[in-house]
């Protein structure tokens, strides 16, 4: 039996972390927190992975990442997977999880606020963004997919990431 | 009975070998140089074209090749690193041998899950060794 923890304290750890790493001045945010989504995004590659068969082809491992892996960590899978088969792949979900309660200080005067509450929400995200790209970039180095994983959440929760394979 | 078992790095990068025999320490090299051999079966293994499109693949790979002395048996995760056991006579069932690198294969992952390891480093960690220990033993 594995070892579980509530996912209001994982979703509590993710908030803390961007805070604690967004006050201090030591090391940029982005690059500490992606430092970490790194390294334990292949740590999980290597536990999700070791009760299955092979994997071989990119395209086994990007379907594998957005079925078990996105399963485990984001506890639902992608809603919406897209290729341009040269090496680019988009990975949509509608609603994903650890953006869902995601929100700006309700904006004081009235009038502009509802189009400026929504861009700063995405702007939010941004930063909250870094850690999954991270986990899913390191999963997918450990797989044997080197790639760059970019993502966007133009309207949260609804998320789309951008993998793109760097060629050998 | 399992003499030697060897943990191989993405890299084709030695992370972990163990020899289980009394012995001089000639014997570790002599491990080390039937492994390294051994690697070369399991490339052969890994590029064996699949027997139907889309039919999974297993982990383990089975025999790779016998020695004058020794069975060796190997095993590659989908991270590419491979499990490797020098098998002195009896040599025990495909099953068992199945067993035993799975069983391999959940000790290595929680020492690589250790947030004190880094990756693609030596494992030195005493209790890797000591799980691998008792995993040897029940052979």
């Amino acid at each position: 039996m594995p070892r579980q923890c509530s996912e209001t304290c994982l979703e509590l750890l993710a908030l803390e972390l961007v805070r604690a790493y967004g006050r201090q001045s030591r090391v940029p945010p982005a690059a500490a927190v992606d430092a970490i989504g790194f390294r334990t995004g292949r740590q999980l590659a290597e536990r999700y992975t070791a009760n299955r068969a092979r994997l071989g082809e990119p395209l086994e491992v990007i379907k594998f990442v957005c079925k078990e892996f996105w399963m485990e960590v984001f506890r639902k899978q992608v809603d919406n997977l897209r290729t341009n088969h040269r090496g680019t792949f988009v990975l949509k979900d509608n609603t994903f999880r650890w953006l869902a309660k995601l929100s700006v200080d309700p904006a004081p005067p009235a009038g502009a606020a509802a189009t400026r509450a929504v861009a700063s929400v995405a702007e939010l995200a941004r930063d909250y963004l870094v850690l999954p790209c991270a986990l899913v970039r390191g999963a997918l180095a450990h797989l044997g997919v080197n790639a760059a994983v970019t993502a966007e959440a133009a309207v949260p929760p609804a998320c789309e990431f951008t993998v793109t394979i760097k060629p050998r | 009975m399992i003499v030697c078992a060897a943990v191989i790095g993405q890299a084709n990068n030695p992370l972990y070998l163990e020899t289980f025999q009394q012995g001089s320490s000639d014997d570790a090299l002599r491990f080390h140089y039937i492994v390294h051999c051994s690697l070369d079966a399991v490339e052969e293994k890994l590029a064996l074209p699949r027997k139907s499109p889309g039919e999974p693949s297993d982990a383990y790979l089975g025999l790779l090749y016998p020695t004058e002395d020794y069975k060796v048996f190997g095993y590659v995760t989908n991270t590419r690193v491979k499990f490797i056991l020098v098998v002195d006579e009896p040599v025990p069932k495909d099953e068992e041998m199945r067993m035993i690198f799975k069983r391999f294969h959940a000790a290595y992952v929680d020492a690589v899950c250790n947030p004190f390891y880094s990756v693609n480093t030596p494992l030195t960690s005493s209790s890797f060794d000591a799980s691998v220990r008792t995993i040897i033993m029940t052979l």
